[in-house]
């Protein structure tokens, strides 16, 4: 299931970087202290890419290009379902075969699926990769889907939605979603509907797999232990009956933003859980690097860090020196053609309207002031940031994936570097007054929020008129 | 160029309009079709002068990747002319952890009020000599690309930086800056008492119990002494502690004999020339300083196990808007091995056999679901929620111990299903289950050195404990050569001694510590002591 966390999480961790001067020392060469990435795209379009550390370990998986996006209101949920299908058997094995299986090889096997991807990996010792790629293989090709199984996972889903519904955070982010999507497939929670839940069948399984696992639009990626060149031959044995029965891709309904508000206010719960954000850039906009810095001015900080007054973020001074929040965490999270980029913060309901009052303070000097020096910094926590996240193999396979998917292409660290190291102080305000400036928010609201200022008022937070 | 991105964004509007009337039409939210038309659409035209990330960038310098070489991981270390051990590794990468594993935590508190080590924590990486404010040092740091933190166990504190490998110098002088040159003004320790303070009030207000629990069941294991004292600064310690015993503590704490400075992605050379030059040509501040020299020095006492219970009851805060029941908890521990023990390897196999978790942890295969606290418990009494394995090894002593958590009324049930189980740990090793174990062992070991960090903290603790680390491949060897035989002799030994008991929540369904005890002893497979188990009861 799909994590906010994982939707919060920067958009590019693409790689460790060194600092090449790229611009002002172009002739000389970079050298980059990691693997190469290496790419093969098979026959049927499915793409096998790999980053061979010579570890002992390895983790590969499969990033799909499907997920809530590509469900219809009828079927909302499904994509969801099936990930909870994937380890409960195949024509091939039963569910305790596979799970003796993957026990006794020391691995792990894991699923998610968000908006817009759907993920199987398995971490394993570097020599059981072959086992491992069958075993995925085998998952998505020849899960039996049989009908008890089904029913057991409907009541396991229906918990799991309790879970989701009892984690503030998660509820907001649907909420965010639902009003700033509204009317668009983007705007449906990944669970879906208890009434979907209830009545999803075998036949509409079998049918979202079949017009969705289409290999042109799979991903084999690997990192840590792997061979290149094993692994193609791996996917040749084991996909290369998987046959594109649908012509091409599915147009995408581009989603129409709509600047809104939900709240739900519920004054006997004892903190806010608030969330303000704009419509950000698409996955591979040039935006997005000068909107990721903007981010982490904006910063994130929680009251167990302590005294911020040596934060890097204005924000994190002003919330730790005035209590003016619990914490609060920006974000970027990106679609296929749209995104959000915003604020989320925890704070107690007298605070809500001084909080929000810094927050576009905050964003309203990234339009029009923000300077080189501030910008710098930035610049240089960003790339700690994205490079410390890509540490071990599984961080750097979803990384692969991950970016298979976004960009059809890994973005070699040193690229990934040089973009980062062109952004200016003006880059960052000419940005920030395309995405922020005079724009609509969109806001959902859980608990004691009575406090929160009103939509108008919080629209007309987003302009100064001392520009 | 520009007029097909025109038409390409009226045909967007357009879907974006029939999408609007279906909402209308469905009765779904039918302001949404308004609110569209106030909302001005985005240009589209990014205003950042470079192609979409999905294109290369053009006029890149050309670029030379590094092949995948193998990792023989080797470490190197040297003994400085003042006892300070500095031991090294490479690793691939750009970037190098570093720091400083010091032989202190609250073991060793015993003759100062508990709770310094908590106090050193919240300190830590704060002011020194050379950096005025933390502000300064910290942007030190950020200059290249670092981050820092500090952890203390109760037989070890460790202060980590994760850098630029071009920034090692700098590094190495912040490590031994704040390691030995704080500044600790009154101001810092004021903070330090309020961030401890705070931590004390979230403690008591989360439902995880585990950090509570596992002070717990130490002081029931170690009562009063070493091991046993608590690691959380207990309440009336809050306003005791002051710069004046913190200082004392580090002076005898903080010694180059006690330190290793360790690092990982580093030339070794370089390195030791850095420590020389900030850890053993400056001096420490507490040499020139006047403390109060009297009696306590260090406690170099061995962990004397006792064995015992350890009982609180109270009210566990329940999690927020979940349906999870009201828990109690029960730890049940016995004394295992340290880690420079024969037995150690086998213990921690051991471990692994009886897995456990969560019943409703996260996670696909993989996560120990045939392991015996899995099989044998919680897929068989659906009520308890939690039953999991841990196995703490120190220098001189291990705590081997099970965490069960259940609704109060089960409480007593929960006990003796845990405490048979711990005693059915010297009864018969399956084959599979034994390889299974150890496989998983070995593949948890490689798995966790992935990471930087974890090598760094492996490397540093070794060498503080041995003097030298002993590389995975010589524990992945050892481990293959465990036999059911070693399995049950270190259950054997261990349920030899009488266990230590921890519970924390409504406590009175729980049974008596003799009732507990008669249920583990060696024969009770075969003849049950002590009331019988009904587990059908209502």
């Amino acid at each position: 299931m799909l994590k906010v966390a994982t939707n919060l999480r920067f958009i590019s961790k693409q790689g460790n970087q060194i600092r090449c001067l790229a611009t002002a020392a172009a002739y000389k060469q970079a050298l980059v202290n990691v693997p190469p990435t290496r790419l093969t795209v098979l026959d049927n379009g499915l793409r096998v890419a790999s980053e061979d550390s010579g570890a002992a370990t390895a983790t590969v998986g499969l990033w799909i290009d499907a997920g809530s996006r590509y469900e219809t209101a009828k079927n909302n949920g499904v994509a969801h379902f099936l990930e909870h299908m994937a380890f409960k058997g195949t024509s091939k094995r039963s569910q305790t075969d596979l799970e003796l299986l993957v026990e006794n090889m020391g691995a792990h096997l894991n699923a998610y699926t968000s908006r817009e991807q759907t993920v199987f990996y398995a971490k394993c010792l570097a020599n059981d990769i072959p086992a491992a790629v069958e075993i995925l293989a085998d998952i998505i090709q020849n899960s039996s889907l049989a009908e008890p199984e089904i029913e057991r996972e409907r009541g396991v889903i229906l918990r799991e939605m309790q879970d989701v519904e009892s984690n503030l955070q998660e509820v907001v982010f649907d909420h965010l979603h639902a009003t700033a999507f509204q009317g668009t497939p983007l705007g449906q929670t990944i669970l879906g509907p208890t009434k979907n839940i209830k009545k999803i069948s075998k036949a509409d399984l079998q049918a979202y797999i079949k017009a969705h696992y289409q290999p042109a639009r799979i991903v084999l990626s690997g990192a840590g232990g792997v061979e290149h060149e094993k692994l193609v031959d791996l996917a040749n044995k084991h996909f290369s009956g998987l046959k594109n029965t649908v012509a091409d891709v599915p147009d995408l309904a581009p989603c129409r933003y709509t600047g809104s508000e939900i709240r739900v206010r519920d004054d006997s719960m004892p903190l806010a859980h608030i969330a303000i954000a704009v419509e950000g850039a698409g996955w591979t906009d040039a935006d997005n690097i000068p909107l990721m810095v903007a981010n982490t001015l904006v910063g994130a900080w929680d009251r167990s860090q302590g005294g911020g007054g040596n934060n890097a973020s204005y924000l994190a001074r002003a919330a730790s020196i005035e209590n003016l929040c619990h914490s609060f965490q920006s974000f970027n999270t990106c679609y296929k053609d749209t995104g959000l980029w915003g604020i989320y913060f925890v704070s107690e309901p007298l605070q809500i309207d001084d909080m929000v009052y810094n927050i576009q303070k905050e964003w309203m000097k990234l339009c029009t002031s923000v300077t080189e020096g501030e910008v710098d910094r930035a610049k240089n926590l960003l790339k700690t940031n994205m490079l410390l996240q890509l540490d071990g193999t599984t961080p750097i396979c979803e990384d692969i994936g991950r970016q298979m998917l976004c960009y059809n292409r890994r973005i070699p660290i040193h690229e990934l570097d040089a973009r980062i190291e062109s952004v200016t102080a003006q880059n960052v305000r000419d940005v920030c007054y395309k995405y922020l400036f005079d724009r609509c928010p969109v806001v959902a609201a859980v608990g004691p929020c009575e406090a929160l200022p009103d939509y108008t008022r919080l629209r007309g937070g987003m302009y100064w008129l001392r520009v | 160029m520009t007029h097909v991105t025109d038409v390409k964004f009226l045909f967007t509007r357009l879907f974006a309009l029939k999408n609007g009337l279906n909402s209308t039409r469905l009765g779904l939210r039918s302001f949404s079709h308004d609110a569209d038309r106030s909302t001005q659409a985005l240009p589209k035209e990014s205003v950042t002068p470079l192609p979409p990330l999905s294109e290369p960038m053009s006029n890149l310098p050309p670029v030379v990747y590094s092949s995948s070489k193998s990792e023989d991981a080797h470490t190197e270390v040297t003994v400085l002319s003042n006892g300070l051990r500095v031991a090294s590794e490479k690793k691939f990468g750009q970037f190098c952890t570093a720091g400083v594993v010091i032989d202190s935590g609250p073991r060793y508190e015993v003759s100062y009020p508990n709770g310094i080590c908590h106090f050193l924590e919240k300190l830590s990486f704060g002011a020194t000599h050379k950096f005025a404010t933390r502000d300064v040092m910290l942007r030190e740091l950020e200059r290249h690309g670092g981050i820092c933190d500090c952890q203390g166990s109760r037989d070890t504190t460790v202060y980590a930086t994760s850098a630029d490998s071009r920034g090692l110098e700098a590094v190495t002088q912040v490590l031994a800056e704040v390691t030995m040159r704080p500044q600790l003004s009154s101001e810092e320790i004021e903070a330090a008492r309020q961030a401890v303070a705070f931590e004390l009030d979230t403690l008591s207000m989360r439902p995880e119990q585990e950090t509570i629990l596992m002070d717990m069941i130490h002081a029931a294991a170690y009562k009063g002494n070493t091991l046993g004292l608590p690691k959380i600064c207990p309440p009336e310690n809050l306003n005791k502690i002051d710069r004046n015993i913190i200082l004392k503590y580090l002076k005898h704490h903080y010694t180059p004999s006690r330190m290793v400075v360790a690092a990982v992605g580093v030339e070794h050379a370089p390195f030791v020339e850095f420590v020389q030059k900030y850890f053993v040509d400056m001096k420490p501040t507490w040499h020139s300083e006047e403390i109060d020299n009297s009696d306590p020095e260090v406690d170099k006492s061995i962990a004397q196990y006792t064995g015992g219970i350890q009982q609180e009851e109270c009210e566990i805060p329940l999690y927020p808007g979940s349906d999870l029941p009201e828990l109690s908890h029960v730890v049940i521990g016995l004394e295992s091995c340290s880690h420079g023990d024969p037995d150690f390897v086998a213990t921690c196999v051991l471990n692994m056999m009886m897995g456990g978790g969560g019943s409703f942890s996260a996670g696909g295969p993989g996560k120990g679901m045939y392991t015996r606290l899995y099989t044998n418990v919680l897929n068989r009494y659906h009520w308890m929620f939690n039953a999991t394995a841990y196995n703490h090894a120190y220098g001189d002593t291990g705590l081997f111990c099970v965490h069960s958590a259940s609704p109060p009324n089960r409480i007593y049930d929960t006990t003796i299903v845990i405490a048979r189980e711990l005693a059915n740990m010297a009864g018969k090793v399956g084959e599979n289950e034994l390889r299974r174990a150890k496989t998983q062992l070995q593949s948890m070991l490689l798995m966790n050195l992935e990471a930087r960090p974890v090598v760094f903290e492996d490397v540093g603790r070794q060498v503080l404990a041995t003097g030298k680390r002993k590389p995975p491949s010589y524990f992945i060897n050892e481990i293959e050569k465990i036999t059911a035989e070693d399995v049950v002799r270190v259950a054997r030994r261990m349920l030899n001694k009488k266990p230590s008991i921890a519970a924390r929540g409504k406590l009175a369904h729980l049974p008596t510590f003799d009732e507990i005890h008669a249920n583990m002893a060696l024969t009770s497979t075969e003849t049950p002591q002590g009331r019988r188990l009904n587990l059908f009861r209502a």
